[in-house]
């Protein structure tokens, strides 16, 4: 290492403050650039899987709804 | 847009060539599938050189002789400000190729690589000012290399802003893919900025035609962090690429297959 030991490294000179804010402002944003779309990938799955879910609901109703009509009719 | 992809249909690959694979990444889906597999290898990639091109820039490279410990803040600001630019040519060219060839993947790559690049703009930007505090004795100078990489950020957030400014699809890629190119005349300005204007500013540290100005042991990390920056841009744009692509189609018998397999599971 180039510092004699870690509290020289994180002081680095009175410069620490300077470096170790970019390191962590650049590493948050890089994080929230593969983070973000990994959680909106969940969400839009979601999203098109209750899509499935309504559609089949609807269907069913409809499919209960069409057997129990000529039923009734033709009594 | 048709005089366009007129003008270069002469050029358009042929089918039954083994211009195939162009064909074959211009699907949405084959481009899902396919990226789900490169992303695990690409994201360790990514994370192993950056962590190494980090640890060596910040704890193992000697300091500047004139700046101090202040200039390791170069392992992030360049290869973040080379991003930036490379960045923006990768949207420019997604833009031109879905404006002549009109290959639907390449629009959403387009779309994808806007808040990417915003990002790394502001990364440069932010990381230059808290460079610049100890360096120059200030945060932030009108100068030319600084002034331009901020239009830069402008013209990203103007590509993301036209994307939602139509309710056509299509209209909002053509819109976007023009305001890109156009956009393009800016990066020679950024590239230029340092020699063309009395600036505070370093000139370049690399150059494709010449030596670095620095010395190797200073050099090698910036070299692994650039690489880095590289693969994280990769793994950044495929992200944003898939979501595009679940989101535009949505609608179809595959990406429904796909949410009922992960609903299930």
């Amino acid at each position: 290492m180039y510092f004699e030991n870690i509290p020289a490294l994180i002081n680095m000179s009175g410069h620490g403050v300077y470096v170790w804010s970019s390191v962590a402002v650049t590493l948050a944003a890089m994080l929230w650039l593969v983070i973000a779309p990994l959680f909106k990938q969940r969400e839009l799955l979601q999203e098109v899987s209750r899509d499935i879910q309504r559609q089949q609901d609807r269907e069913l109703a409809a499919k209960t709804a069409a057997l129990s009509e000529p039923h009734e009719e033709s009594n | 847009m048709s005089w366009l992809s007129r003008l270069f249909s002469k050029w358009l690959p042929k089918e039954s060539s083994n211009w195939q694979w162009f064909y074959r990444l211009g699907s949405p889906r084959w481009f899902y599938q396919r990226s789900g597999q490169w992303l695990p290898w690409v994201s360790l990639a990514a994370l192993l050189v950056l962590a190494t091109g980090l640890v060596w820039g910040l704890a193992f490279a000697p300091e500047d002789a004139r700046q101090g410990n202040s200039f390791r803040i170069i392992y992030i600001h360049v290869p973040a400000a080379f991003l930036a630019q490379s960045g923006y040519f990768i949207m420019a060219i997604a833009g031109a190729i879905g404006l002549i060839w009109k290959m639907k993947i390449s629009y959403m790559v387009m779309k994808a690589a806007a808040p990417i690049g915003a990002a790394l703009t502001f990364i440069a930007l932010f990381t230059g000012a808290v460079w610049g505090k100890p360096t120059w004795g200030a945060y932030w100078v009108w100068d030319a290399r600084i002034t331009s990489m901020l239009i830069l950020l402008f013209l990203y957030a103007g590509v993301m802003a036209l994307q939602y400014a139509y309710h056509s699809v299509d209209a909002a890629s053509k819109a976007s893919a023009i305001l890109a190119l156009v956009g393009t005349v800016n990066i020679p300005i950024i590239n230029k900025s340092v020699d063309w204007w009395y600036t505070l500013h370093q000139p370049a540290t690399i150059k494709l035609t010449s030596a670095p100005s620095m010395h190797m042991d200073m050099f090698m990390p910036l070299l692994v962090m650039i690489v880095g920056f590289y693969l994280f841009y990769a793994v950044a744009l495929i992200l944003h690429t898939r979501n595009e692509i679940l989101r535009r189609e949505r609608k179809t018998s595959w990406v429904r297959e796909l949410a009922t397999a992960k609903a299930g599971s």
